[in-house]
């Protein structure tokens, strides 16, 4: 399967740099999902998860509470203001990466109504890497 | 020829200041290597936004009758209020790092005095606050520990304040001004027009990276909200900037006050040892001319 270039960006540095299967992303005005050779695109994001199959089908979740996405055919670039992957090698990472995550949210709950879902997903993505 | 003792004392003394000036230097380099790090991290995110922007107001700005027509984009002719942000760091001992920006800072508001323009000064960095409330400048707003530890959050909501203030019409302007990293020696100061956004950068190359361009929603209401989070940004690398340099400033500051201790040491001792061979030399003469006139 053809395998699409993800670059996810923060203020404080790169978050995710490399391939990626496809990407689902909490676009504004609804999910969307990005597989590779996607039409040219920018849009805004809300805060959300965006999801990132790799080559391997394992898939990693990042959370964001604001962001923009620029697409073209051979690259997924994502800038967002605020955001906390979900990953590490054990327990303690992740449950560290979840309690990051969780104060992000708190920090958005108010803006946003559909955050309880959000914080759902996060959970369950979360169970899955432990 | 001063005393011995005070000589000696001195000696002492400078010595002391220099190990305490050794000391701040080499804190100071270590903590230069993570900001420097972190600003260089931060730099790549400035790239792709500034890209995003350039691509949409450019198509904006090129393809619709009128040009842009949000207002953080347009030129305002007459002003009558602008905002200044500047960025001082919380501590001194950093030679001219804080003195430069205040500098600038009066110059910028001289010049819109002449204007008859009013000007709100915003403060960050308790160093350039304490000058202007010293010099009874009135600050419109200040805020304390923010410039020695940036915070992305902090930083919005501080400058959130002047971009709304902005988008209402309450202020015509907004400069951001600090004294950036340029290299370990070096500090490059700057003042930077942040409102309204310069649209003379936007060109209307018409570089269709794809043949196939999905419509992407309202374009002016993502500009909207993008050229806030721009403006946000622009205040957190002012920060992260304005540290690296404080550093580096320091660093240097404290690296010539060790040279100089060092130097003022060389010397004291020199004078130390002239003061002890002319007590040496006095008290020879002395029982010399004692036996001299006993014989």
């Amino acid at each position: 399967m053809d395998k699409l270039k993800l670059e996810i960006l923060t203020p404080n540095g790169m978050i995710y740099d490399g391939d990626a299967v496809s990407v689902t992303l909490p676009g504004e005005e609804g999910e969307f999902g990005v597989l590779a050779h996607h039409a040219s695109l920018t849009t805004l994001l809300e805060a959300g998860v965006i999801d990132i199959e790799k080559e391997d089908k394992s898939v990693e979740s990042v959370l964001i509470n604001w962001g923009v996405v620029q697409v073209d055919e051979k690259k997924v670039i994502v800038l967002v203001e605020g955001a906390v992957a979900i990953r590490g090698d054990n327990e303690s990472d992740v449950a560290k990466a979840l309690d990051e995550a969780k104060e992000l949210i708190n920090d958005i709950a108010d803006s946003n109504p559909a955050i309880a879902s959000v914080s759902a997903r996060i959970e369950s993505a979360a169970q899955k890497l432990i | 020829m001063a005393n011995l003792k005070d000589i000696q004392r001195q000696i002492k003394s400078v010595s002391n200041t220099q190990k305490t000036t050794r000391a701040m230097k080499l804190v100071s380099t270590a903590k230069l290597r993570r900001a420097e790090e972190l600003a260089k991290r931060s730099r790549l995110y400035s790239e792709k936004m500034n890209q995003v922007i350039a691509e949409i107001a450019g198509r904006i700005k090129c393809n619709k009758v009128g040009g842009i027509d949000n207002r953080c984009f347009i030129e305002i002719e007459n002003p009558k209020m602008v905002d200044i942000v500047f960025v001082t760091a919380d501590k001194g001992l950093c030679g001219g790092f804080n003195i430069q920006t205040i500098k600038a800072v009066k110059k910028l508001i001289t010049e819109y005095k002449e204007q008859n323009v009013k000007v709100r000064l915003r403060g960050i960095g308790k160093k350039g606050i304490e000058f202007f409330k010293y010099n009874e400048i009135e600050l419109f707003d200040e805020v304390l520990g923010l410039s020695s530890k940036p915070d992305k959050k902090r930083a919005d909501e501080f400058i959130t304040a002047s971009i709304e203030d902005y988008k209402d019409g309450k202020i015509d302007g907004l400069y951001i001004v600090y004294n950036g990293y340029k290299n370990m020696i070096t500090q490059e100061l700057h003042v930077n027009k942040v409102l309204p956004v310069d649209t003379e950068q936007f060109d209307c190359n018409e570089t269709a990276t794809s043949l196939l361009e999905v419509e992407a929603q309202d374009e002016e209401k993502m500009l909207d909200s993008l050229v806030s989070k721009y403006v946000e940004y622009n205040m957190y690398y002012s920060l992260i900037d304005s540290v690296a340099a404080e550093h580096s400033a320091r660093m240097q500051a404290m690296d010539t006050a060790t040279n100089n201790a060092k130097e003022m040491v060389k010397s004291l001792n020199v004078q130390f040892n002239k003061a002890r061979q002319a007590a040496i030399t006095t008290e020879l003469i002395e029982i010399i001319s004692g036996v001299e006139s006993m014989k």
